[in-house]
């Protein structure tokens, strides 16, 4: 169903701009400093454990607390909003520009997303897996989850209310979460991609192209 | 300095403290989060901004740090929880007012809070008054046998007293929200049940304290409104009855005064028992030096027996029932303004002799849910909101008339309050109906389906108010 894809077209889009320019904003309200200037090449978080922080860049101060806030991903500051430098800023502003360059599995993830079965949030609501998924998930991975029709795969959580949410399409595996867990998703948002046995060769030619052709 | 005062709430009580703020002469802030950004809060407040930015967007209503960094960044001198949130919560009382900078803020002061809030202890101080509260321990119990014996006695009485199926409550002590609340109808079945709570007291709350009362089933729920000042001025507005609520027991239809006699057949001396709940409130205010609004919670039997059930140290949903009966100089009073005023440290200016209880009122809530499937909130796009504009009644929302709005899935479909008064009780049910029947509520879901309102259930509970 997927075979017109044409690889050497979306291979060309990411070659010609293989970045994602990633917005930074604030967490919280405070007084703001940067600590990373334009261009600057910065760090993401690392470590077996995602232990080891990112680059630090910038602070935020409240009652004399100090916040800092490092980078999740590696990547070069593209853009500073300089205004704000020493402002008292509000919660959610954007305050700086990440130029991240995409790994060959965020590339085969993105262009997966057109080909797996999207299972998209029904409502604008915080989403959990059911109990029973997450815990299988916790001991074996969410690629060894199979779902089928009305399986309760989810718990949708909004206006202090937990819906059950049952899983409607065709059954497969879990082959990639979208949404974090307590994490506020529009309506229509994709919440999980789902592989199904048909579509399987499919995304292992896919894997294999973009493994085999991405520098 | 003139005060300023930072409004750490949402929706219209937000609105309604802004403008008691503006009536005041007094300058006032508002946070908001993202998902509220449409809310009219948000809009009247950056519609007011006069040179001076009125409305900060915060991480949530919740996080204490944003809420104190914006409050000394825009110079407030006072904070107001408005209700929910931070409302009842001594700890952040007590970090506002105890602080390099210190605020006010606007309710009891944190140590009446923390005492009153912890619904043991209200218990056994009320009973140290004479005060009556629900029969059973106002204590937790970690022993079997004891809480055998005190079973014993309560199912003993209620046979006693010819209740039919008397029963008892198990609860965890520390508790709340429903939660961990059993029910035994024979002695031999507590055993089990104690020891289910007792485990479950255990893991949820690292306490396993029991607590036994007796079950009350045919009751009226009343409230006594207090508004008392940092000078230990200690007045009433009156009861209201909030009996009517939906299944997880959220109040839908309030009125007031607390019984009618034109409504109901009451098997007591309904003004005598309004007077005792207004007295005993007033009695346990004085012993605790209660120093801003206050609503003291009151179960009422069919009997005509009232048993405190809790004092909420906050500004109520509801206050406008009681300050639409309630006259002075002639004038319904606002009792957001009084409750500010009052924090502020003025005096009340008038005794109880001042207030003139008149006539009867209604508040309607009306909320986006499907009553008939449990109350299941309602979510989209409301795309026409419109009252009927009438003397005697009174709409507070943040819902916007004069564009789309779309209700955010992060906070209850609350979609306004509706106030009506009249002559008498008969006159407030007219005008709710012709209120509700005027008023235009269209919007659509996300998938094409009409709002569904509450406006049916209310319209067809009229009838059931102020009634056993």
């Amino acid at each position: 169903m997927h075979d017109d894809i044409d690889f050497d077209q979306i291979l060309n889009q990411y070659r010609s701009d293989p970045f994602e320019y990633i917005d930074v904003r604030t967490s919280h309200t405070g007084l703001l400093q940067f600590r990373a200037k334009e261009e600057d090449v910065v760090e993401g978080v690392t470590g077996e454990w995602q232990h080891i922080k990112g680059t630090l860049l910038f602070e935020l101060e409240r009652e004399r607390n100090i916040k800092p806030v490092h980078s999740s991903v590696i990547g070069v500051v593209s853009s500073i909003e300089r205004s704000l430098e020493g402002k008292f800023v509000e919660a959610g502003e954007t305050v700086m520009t990440i130029r991240h360059p995409l790994k060959k599995r965020e590339i085969i993830e993105r262009i997966l997303k057109n080909v797996l079965s999207i299972f998209p949030a029904p409502e604008r609501a915080k989403y959990f897996f059911a109990m029973d998924i997450q815990s299988r998930i916790d001991k074996h991975g969410q690629r060894s989850i199979s779902i089928k029709p009305n399986d309760e795969i989810l718990t949708m959580s909004l206006m202090k209310r937990d819906t059950p949410v049952s899983y409607q399409g065709a059954p497969g595996i879990i082959h990639s979460v979208y949404f974090e867990p307590g994490q506020t998703i529009d309506q229509g948002q994709p919440l999980l991609g789902i592989c199904s046995e048909d579509t399987l060769p499919l995304i292992q030619k896919i894997i294999a192209r973009v493994k085999a052709e991405w520098d | 300095m003139k005060d300023r005062v930072l409004i750490a709430n949402r929706g219209e009580i937000a609105i309604r403290i802004m403008r008691a703020c503006k009536e005041l002469g007094l300058d006032y802030v508002i946070v908001y989060t993202d998902a509220d950004q449409d809310s009219q809060h948000v809009h009247l407040a950056m519609e007011d901004q006069d040179g001076r930015k009125r409305a900060w967007r915060v991480a949530s209503y919740t996080d204490p740090n944003d809420i104190l960094a914006v409050a000394d960044h825009t110079g407030c001198t006072a904070i107001h929880p408005g209700y929910g949130f931070f409302s009842e919560d001594y700890r952040f009382a007590r970090r506002v007012t105890i602080r390099d900078r210190p605020l006010t803020f606007i309710g009891p002061n944190w140590e009446v809070i923390k005492s009153l809030g912890d619904k043991i202890n209200t218990k056994r101080v009320a009973n140290r008054l004479g005060i009556p509260t629900i029969p059973g321990t106002d204590g937790p119990i970690y022993n079997e046998m004891e809480a055998e014996e005190v079973a014993t006695q309560l199912l003993d009485n209620q046979q006693q007293q010819k209740i039919k199926n008397p029963s008892i409550l198990v609860k965890a002590a520390a508790g709340g929200g429903g939660m961990g609340i059993e029910e035994v109808f024979r002695i031999e079945q507590l055993r089990r049940v104690y020891r289910q709570v007792q485990n479950y007291a255990k893991r949820q709350f690292g306490d396993g304290g029991v607590l036994i009362e007796q079950c009350l089933r045919d009751y009226n729920h009343l409230e006594v409104q207090l508004v008392c000042s940092r000078h230990g001025e200690r007045l009433h507005f009156g009861t209201r009855n909030c009996t009517i609520q939906s299944t997880g027991r959220q109040k839908r239809l309030e009125a007031a005064p607390g019984f009618d006699v034109s409504c109901f057949t009451y098997d007591f001396d309904a003004p005598k028992v309004l007077r005792q709940i207004v007295d005993y409130s007033l009695k346990l205010a004085d012993h605790v030096n209660y120093d801003n609004v206050g609503t003291w919670e009151w179960i009422v039997a069919r009997n005509g027996t009232p048993y405190l059930l809790e004092v909420n140290t906050r500004i109520q949903v509801e206050n406008d029932v009681s300050a639409r009966i309630s006259y002075l100089h002639n004038k319904q009073p606002n009792l957001l303004r009084e409750q500010i005023r009052l924090a502020l440290g003025d005096t009340m200016g008038y005794d109880q002799k001042s207030i003139d209880f008149r006539g009867s009122s209604i508040e309607l809530r009306l909320v986006a849910e499907d009553t008939n499937r449990g109350f299941a909130p309602w979510i989209g796009t409301i795309s026409q909101f419109s009252f009927p504009q009438e003397d005697w009644a009174a709409v507070y929302t943040h819902v916007p008339f004069d564009r789309a709005y779309t209700i955010p899935s992060e906070y209850d479909p609350n979609l306004a309050l509706v106030l009506v008064w009249g002559d008498d009780m008969t006159m407030a049910k007219n005008r709710a109906r012709q209120f509700l029947d005027g008023t235009v509520i269209e919007g659509h879901n996300n998938h094409g389906e009409a709002i569904m309102t509450n406006i049916p259930y209310l319209r067809g509970n009229l009838e059931r108010l102020l009634t056993f």
